[in-house]
């Protein structure tokens, strides 16, 4: 008897035993994808002059400069880039805070009441935010310009509030709460609002900040949109600004790199926050 | 009486409920109906501005003809413009070049990703770290990588000096028509790669390990374990991974209009682009309205079988 829990337990061990060169493997594989963005990183703290200085022979000049410096980042965020910056971080809580509300009562209705058609029109909301942006973006603009909404904040935020993902992750995480508690909300007294804000919210916060990262995520590397629905430098985001500074500049390296620095640093450094403080982020599940 | 214990007055709705009858389930079915569809407003009004409006004012512009830069009044002409399109050598060679971009693109990044789930869910030191470090280009926007990679990649750039390091001839990468698409394929997959690693890392990690065990026992190789355990249960996160990507890219914009242009000779002028810089560009809205509800046509059909995938997600894994 003990001498079968032994094997077996040895088999366990074995099995569990961390191989190394599975781990060279991965290693050589997060190099190859690393590098790049290593080099973008590196070469944002060198004077544009040094960017391809040291190319031929490669060597860990390549990557490490001598005299790091933050003066691309300095001149690039007393630019244009500046305050589209800011404007992007404006267009952006904007449109977590509509999109949070929208989706949240949308996922609400689709997850907990009961009305006749609940499936059609889960499948019809889903589906219609599911249909890339992109496709209708260009007879949107024109919609816009009738609207009176081209060139307004409310024009940039607008489209990033219904977020087909946020709504189905929402409802998958509505649809695990018991419904005992709904039951326990109503006869208490509860309206739907009451028990949408004080039993279903406080239940789902991990699923909540993961449906508010897709909407940020979705305005923040937004481009097609703020490209055409508005020509005014005064509403310009941050995208937008560093392409028109590598469309008319392209030889300030230095500073590109940096502006790509910068617009890579936010979602980065919002993902690792959220993460510590919520744990199982899960872009990549259609659950939790 | 009666009206006033239908009413959102909590202790009536109590009071109904203590009544033995129970009429109160309709009513209170009703009320919940009223309830959703105060709740879907703001979804709903969304998607009817924001994607049926356009979708509708697209079809409506497609089926008139004006002249390019709007100066007369656009005049009906049903589907010349579509007859148009179909005529257009330029037009076809751009549809046939979406679609093997996307031939080319969307399963050559499955694949890697796939590589990369399965070498990263091996028993390895640290995976946790070598997982986050390929994921990171996934958090750089596309904006910034297509301004890396365009740097990167210019004649006397870094991957030339690492081409010839190794011995080879310097490439001319997006200056080049054989080689434009081919550069963006790589700026794109860069991105995406590490992104549909974690769905199936996710779906590796759903498979039952006894499943393993098994094939252990049965002294299966790595190859074989592989093809009869890992891909079969693993079939469904594949195929969502697939659709999605597709999707994706049928769109892809950013790199195109930062890096190329479309060119040279309109090598990577693909769908999207081209309906974009035949409206703004060419200022011919009505052929880019006809562009665009091709374009959202052929989407359609992607997203309802992402949708279904999706929806299905959960299903086969408890089965498993």
């Amino acid at each position: 008897m003990t001498t079968t829990c032994q094997s077996l337990l040895r088999r366990r061990l074995r099995s569990d035993r961390r191989s190394v060169p599975m781990t060279l493997v991965a290693v050589f594989l997060a190099a190859v994808f690393i590098l790049p963005a290593v080099w973008l990183f590196t070469n944002s703290l060198r004077p544009t002059a040094e960017i391809f200085e040291h190319l031929s022979p490669l060597s860990w000049r390549t990557l490490i400069p001598e005299a790091p410096s933050v003066h691309n980042y300095v001149t690039l965020l007393q630019g244009p880039f500046g305050r589209a910056f800011g404007l992007s971080l404006i267009v952006c809580l904007l449109t977590v805070a509509f999109g949070l509300v929208v989706c949240v009562l949308a996922a609400y209705a689709l997850a907990v009441l009961d009305f006749p058609g609940r499936a059609f029109a889960f499948s019809f909301v889903v589906i219609s935010f599911m249909v890339p942006f992109e496709a209708i973006a260009i007879p949107l603009s024109q919609l816009f310009t009738g609207w009176g909404l081209t060139n307004t904040l409310m024009g940039l935020v607008l489209p990033g509030i219904g977020n087909g993902l946020a709504i189905f992750n929402l409802r998958q995480h509505f649809l695990s709460v018991p419904r005992s508690y709904r039951e326990a909300a109503t006869i208490d007294g509860a309206s739907e609002i009451r028990t949408l804000r004080n039993v279903y919210v406080p239940l789902s916060g991990s699923a909540i900040v993961n449906s508010a990262l897709l909407i940020f995520l979705g305005q923040w590397t937004a481009y097609l949109w703020p490209l055409i629905a508005v020509s005014e430098t005064r509403l310009q985001v941050a995208p937008i600004a560093l392409a028109k500074t590598f469309a008319e500049n392209s030889s300030n390296y230095g500073e590109n790199f940096a502006g790509a620095v910068v617009l890579s640093l936010v979602p980065a450094i919002l993902m690792l926050i959220l993460q510590r403080s919520f744990g199982n982020l899960s872009l990549a599940s259609g659950e939790k | 009486m009666t009206i006033s214990r239908t009413s959102r007055s909590p202790r009536s709705l109590l009071g109904a409920a203590r009544g033995a009858v129970r009429p109160w389930t309709g009513r209170r079915r009703a009320k919940e109906s009223a309830w959703a569809a105060l709740f879907l407003a703001p979804a709903v009004i969304a998607i009817v501005a924001m994607r049926i409006a356009p979708t509708a004012s697209a079809i409506e512009s497609s089926l008139y003809s004006g002249f390019p830069g709007g100066i007369l009044e656009p005049v009906f002409s049903g589907l010349r413009n579509y007859h148009d399109l179909w005529a257009s050598e330029a037009f076809r060679e751009t549809v046939v070049r979406t679609l093997v971009f996307n031939l080319v693109i969307n399963p050559l990044q499955i694949v890697i990703a796939l590589a990369l789930a399965v070498a990263m869910t091996r028993k390895i030191h640290a995976a946790g770290l070598w997982r986050t470090l390929v994921f990171v280009p996934a958090t750089v926007p596309i904006v910034g990588s297509s301004i890396l990679w365009g740097i990167g990649l210019q004649p006397r750039g870094p991957v030339n000096a690492i081409i010839r390091a190794l011995g080879g001839e310097p490439q001319p990468f997006f200056t080049s028509a054989d080689q434009a698409l081919a550069s963006i394929i790589l700026v794109a997959s860069w991105i995406g790669v590490g992104y549909w690693m974690l769905f199936l890392i996710a779906g590796i990690q759903a498979i039952p390990e006894e499943y393993y065990e098994a094939a252990r026992l049965d002294r299966a190789g790595p190859l074989r374990t592989f093809l009869s355990i890992t891909i079969p249960l693993l079939k469904r996160p594949l195929l969502f991974v697939l659709v999605a990507d597709t999707v994706a890219n049928f769109v892809l914009f950013v790199p195109v209009q930062i890096l190329t242009g479309g060119g040279p000779q309109n090598s990577t002028t693909m769908q999207m682009f081209n309906a974009y810089r035949t409206t703004f560009g060419y200022s011919s809205k009505n052929l880019g309205a006809a562009e665009v509800v091709i374009l959202t046509l052929i989407m359609l059909v992607f997203v309802a079988l992402q949708f279904r995938l999706l929806r299905e997600d959960r299903s086969p894994r408890r089965r498993a």
